[in-house]
Order: structure tokens, then C-alpha cells, then sequence
């Protein structure tokens, strides 16, 4: 079942037994798994599962508790998160982070100007930032206050900041949540369009639908453990995911 | 506008430059303690207005600066341009060594703990037998007013001209997204913590050149004035009136209230303190983000500018 192809694609990220405490809540329990390079990963489970702690632990705005975490083989135990932004760990806040006094388009130019790209001057940087947010089809609101925007649109500009950062590895918290069905629609393309660009992507989704066509592979989460781990098909029915995660999802 | 902007600011240099000669000794004292205070306004502008970090405390920068260039010239008989530079250093390693742990701490905490850096390094030198214990120094007198003014004027050129390029370089930026929300600047590649002892460090260095220029014009120090609590309130309220985290506002705020404070103590000596506090309370209330802001959007909102602003202050 597992494995198949395992050995003949690299792997860009893997999480060695890795586990998160807060005092005596276990966040993330033992948590192993290998993201291969370019693949879509989907990362479901009931609320406070442990998905954005595992994200916090990977972009290093938490550190482990216990375990490994490895980025091209190389630990990253111990790096400030700019530093794995640098790398090209590149992240969006489930709970927005918007620059709030900033326009539009400078909240995107942060992430260009200090991304994994080598230093840009402020006038490309702009032009890279402007790049972005017509590709999440917020072109038009770029001289906007970032804090005049609505909700779906705070969403897509999570997604340039994270972009303009060109992540090789992007790790994506509920960006679709709250948004329509053409909205999802509209934003799983995008992701499509993300990886063809060669970029490797671990989704947080609660969305089914979405989930099920984005991902190539899928892990579950309950109560901070792995307790699944494959297709979308395979994974989705499994009896202790249903049990675990669909019966108790939200909505 | 922008270029109309500069030119008249390149005017306005070259107008206080000519002051000395043409104008009163007193009005050159009074233009040399302004112009410090410009300097200091600007450099509270780069931790507190670009960065975020409200200090307290940046009177501890003026004080050691003031300490450096002291002990520098009576101690060991240095110029006083190498005073200057022994009285920076000082005060730029003194903000990368505290500024590590304290800008660990956000909002109030920062702010309070800042507050306390003056008082304690106030204690530490009143025992120092090097700097005079709480008897203070006494350097050597030069009648140079026109000197120390030309210089003031350098210095708070000179900070304008670094606040302007934070304005627009990259390094800037990062201190700005610090100050929006600094988890998210980090996850983006922002090196925060650097970047933030960068701007206390850089903050020190202009407070502490204005120290060491008042310490040689004044020709006496002593803990008390030199660590003088009151200089952080009045610089932060000089930065904030004009405008915190713009260019030139700190300049123009500190100007503005410097004239203010010195004609209110000059008319009505006894109420002038309170007097003033009543202005800056209005001037809070009514232009929260600064006359810079304020002259900008005033013409074209009118009255419903102060009305916009005391609805934002919610009170
Ligand atoms: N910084 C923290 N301090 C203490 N407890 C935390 C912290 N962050 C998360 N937790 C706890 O860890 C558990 C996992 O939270 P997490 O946010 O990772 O869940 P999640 O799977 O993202 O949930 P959701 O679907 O609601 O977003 C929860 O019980 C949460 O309360
Ligand atoms: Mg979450």
C-alpha cells in the first residue's frame, strides 16, 4: 500500500517522530511523514487536531518539543523562521496576518523584498509584489489599505504574501475557509497553477471537495497523531478517518 | 509636491544656518537646545514610530552620550570630536547589550522596563568616581554657541537624512512590517530580532550625539540632568505630535513645541507647564496621527478631519 513510488521521487521535507507539548497537552504526537518534491500533501483532522501547530513547528514559529524536522536532509532544529523563509518555508496564518497599515501591494513587497530570491531593489520588488497579486486576482486593490479588505480577499492576500516569498515548500492553513463555492473553486485552481510552477504544497483544508481533488496524498490528523496516511480515496474512507474526522466536522 | 517638499526643506536648512549671524545670542540658545531636541524626536522616530517599539527610555542614550564625551575630555584629556565618538560607542553597544533581552518584551512591558533603564544607569555613574560621582563634571569652557548651533544643525540633518533613507530602503521596510506585525515579518524573511536592535542601536546613536554636543555647550554635567526622566516624555511628544513614523514630522513637532513651551514660559511663567500640557492633550486629541497627517488631509476633509480623529481616538 505504502511506498510505491517512494523511493524514486526526492523527498523535500520529512518530520522525524516529531511531537509538540503545551505543559501536558500533546499538540503533535510522534508525527512522521515525507513530502516529496512538487507533490500536493492534504492535511485534514477535527478542530485542534494539531494541523496549525504542525505548520507553526515547520515554518519555526514553534519549536518541537520532541522529534526531528529535516528540509533537504538538512535539520532544522534551532533556525529562526526568517531563516527558513530564506530557505523557501513559506507560510499563510490561518488566523490572517495582514501588515494592517500597510497598502496592498507593500504587504506583498515585504515577501519579495525579503524572500528567498536575492536582495531586489524596492522598484522590482513592487513589480514582483504587482505580479503576484494580479495572479490571486487582487490586481485591482493593490493601493488599498490592507485593512479596508473582506475576508475572501484577506485570504488571497495571504496567499501573495506567501508567494512573493517564491517558497519551495508552502504550507497553506485553511485558505479556503469562509469562502464560496466558486471561491474555492477559483483558489484550488490557483493551487494547481502553484505547483505546476514547481512549487511543493501541504494544504490545511476542511473542505472535502477541495481536498480530495487538490491532494495527491493525504494525512490525517486526530488528537495530534498520524492515524492515516495515503490517496485521498483510500484515506476518505477509511473507517477510523470517518469516524474521527467526518463525523465530527464542522458545518 | 513631493519635490516642492525638499526644496523648501533644503530652504529651511539653509535659513537656520544663517541664524547665528543674524540673529540674537538667545535666540541661538534657543535654536541649539531645539535643534537637539529634533535629533532626539528623530531618533525615538526610528525605534519607536518606524519600528513600533515605544521606548521610555531613550534618555539613557542622551545621558551616556553626555557621560562619554565628559569623561572622555576631563578624564583623559581627548578631543572633543573623539569624545563624541567614545560617548556614541558607549551608548550603541549599551542598546544592542539591553536591547537583546527588552525587545524581547512588546507594548506596555517594553515601555516600562525602557523607563527604568535611565534611573539605573543614573545610579551606577553617581558612584563612579570617573564620572564624578553625583558632583558631576566640569569641562572645559570654549564660547563657541555659534559652533555648537552649526553642529546641532548637522546632527539633526544628518538624522533626517537616515530616517529619509529608512523611508526607502529595504532595511526600512523590515522595520515597518516589524512595527505591523512582527510574527508575520518574520515568517516572511524579515531578520527581526537583528533588524530591531539595528534600530535601538541606531536610535542611540543620534541621542547620544546630541548628549555629548550639550554636554561640552553646557560645560557642566551631572546625573541628574544628564539622565533627566522628563527628556523622554518630551521627545516621544514632539515625535507623536508631528507625526511618528514620517520623515519629517519629528522635526516639525519639535520645532513647533519647542517655540510654543518658550514663548508659554516667557509670558506666564507659572501656569506655562500646565498650559502646555493642555495644548499637547488638544493637539493628541485633535491630530492623533500627527500635524504631518493632519496638514495633509485637513484642507480636504475640513472640520471632519478632528471629528474623523476624535471618533478614532474612541473617546
Ligand atoms: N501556543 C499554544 N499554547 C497552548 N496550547 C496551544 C497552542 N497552540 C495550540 N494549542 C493547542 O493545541 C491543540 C492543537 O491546536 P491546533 O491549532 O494545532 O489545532 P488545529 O488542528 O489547527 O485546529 P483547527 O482546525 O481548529 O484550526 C489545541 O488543543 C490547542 O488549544
Ligand atoms: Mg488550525
Amino acid at each position: 500500500m505504502s511506498g510505491r513510488d517512494a523511493g524514486e521521487r526526492t523527498v523535500l521535507f520529512e518530520a522525524r517522530h516529531v511531537t509538540r507539548r503545551f505543559g501536558g497537552l500533546v499538540a503533535v504526537s510522534d508525527v512522521s511523514y515525507r513530502h516529496n518534491q512538487g507533490e500536493i500533501l492534504g492535511l485534514i483532522g477535527p478542530n485542534g487536531a494539531g494541523k496549525t501547530t504542525l505548520i507553526n513547528l515547520i515554518s519555526g514559529t514553534l519549536e518541537p518539543t520532541g522529534g526531528e524536522l529535516l528540509f533537504e536532509g538538512r535539520p532544522l532544529k534551532g533556525m529562526a523562521p526568517y531563516r527558513r523563509a530564506h530557505l523557501g518555508i513559506g507560510r499563510t496564518f490561518q488566523l490572517m496576518k495582514p501588515f494592517p497599515g500597510l497598502s496592498v501591494l507593500d504587504n506583498v513587497t515585504a515577501g519579495a523584498l525579503f524572500g528567498r530570491q536575492p536582495e531586489l531593489a524596492m522598484a522590482k520588488a513592487r513589480d514582483l509584489a504587482a505580479h503576484w497579486l494580479e495572479f490571486v486576482g487582487l490586481g485591482e486593490k493593490a493601493s488599498q489599505p490592507a485593512d479596508a479588505l473582506g475576508g475572501p480577499d484577506r485570504k488571497r492576500l495571504e496567499l501573495a504574501k506567501a508567494l512573493a516569498l517564491q517558497p519551495r515548500l508552502l504550507l497553506l492553513d485553511e485558505v479556503m475557509a469562509g469562502l464560496n463555492a466558486v471561491e474555492i473553486d477559483e483558489v484550488v485552481a490557483l493551487i494547481q497553477r502553484i505547483r505546476d510552477g514547481g512549487t511543493t504544497i501541504l494544504v490545511i483544508e476542511h473542505v472535502v471537495k477541495a481536498i480530495r481533488k487538490l491532494s495527491d496524498r493525504l494525512l490525517v490528523l486526530q488528537y495530534g497523531q498520524l492515524i492515516a496516511e495515503g490517496t485521498a480515496e483510500s484515506v476518505l474512507e477509511d473507517p477510523a478517518v470517518i469516524e474521527a474526522y467526518l463525523g465530527r466536522r464542522r458545518g | 509636491m513631493r519635490a516642492l517638499v525638499w526644496v523648501l526643506a533644503a530652504a529651511a536648512v539653509a535659513a537656520l544656518a544663517i541664524v547665528p549671524f543674524t540673529l540674537s545670542p538667545v535666540m541661538v540658545q534657543f535654536g541649539i537646545s531645539m535643534l537637539l531636541f529634533a535629533v532626539l524626536a528623530q531618533g525615538w522616530n526610528i525605534i519607536g514610530g518606524f519600528t513600533g517599539y515605544a521606548s521610555f527610555g531613550n534618555s539613557v542614550f542622551f545621558g551616556l552620550g553626555t557621560y562619554g564625551t565628559a569623561v572622555a575630555m576631563v578624564q583623559f584629556h581627548l578631543s572633543f570630536a573623539l569624545g563624541l565618538v567614545i560617548g556614541a560607542a558607549v551608548a550603541v553597544a549599551f542598546a544592542v547589550l539591553i536591547g537583546l533581552p527588552v525587545l524581547r518584551l512588546r507594548g506596555h512591558y517594553f515601555a516600562i522596563t525602557t523607563l527604568a533603564l535611565s534611573e539605573a544607569v543614573a545610579a551606577i555613574i553617581s558612584n563612579l568616581d570617573i564620572a564624578g560621582r553625583n558632583q558631576g563634571l566640569i569641562l572645559p569652557l570654549i564660547r563657541g554657541d555659534t559652533m555648537f548651533y552649526e553642529l546641532s544643525l548637522g546632527l539633526m540633518v544628518l538624522a533626517t537624512l537616515t530616517v529619509l533613507w529608512l523611508a526607502r530602503s529595504r532595511f526600512g521596510f523590515g522595520l515597518i512590517a516589524i512595527r505591523e506585525r512582527e510574527d508575520a515579518a518574520e515568517v516572511m524573511g524579515i531578520p527581526t530580532t537583528r533588524y530591531k536592535v539595528m534600530a535601538f542601536a541606531l536610535a542611540a546613536l543620534f541621542s547620544a550625539l546630541a548628549g555629548g554636543i550639550q554636554a561640552y555647550y553646557l560645560t557642566f554635567i551631572d546625573p541628574a540632568s544628564a539622565f533627566d526622566l522628563s527628556l523622554n516624555v518630551r521627545m516621544i511628544i514632539m515625535a507623536v505630535f508631528g507625526g511618528a513614523g514620517t520623515v519629517l514630522g519629528p522635526v516639525i513637532g519639535a520645532f513647533l513645541l519647542s517655540g510654543v513651551s518658550e514663548v508659554l514660559a516667557s509670558y506666564i511663567t507659572g501656569v506655562a507647564s500646565l498650559f502646555f500640557g493642555l495644548v499637547i492633550i488638544a493637539a493628541v486629541l485633535f491630530t492623533p496621527k500627527g500635524v504631518i497627517d493632519a496638514a495633509r488631509r485637513l484642507p480636504r476633509r475640513g472640520l471632519a478631519y478632528f471629528l474623523d480623529a476624535v471618533r478614532e481616538t474612541r473617546l
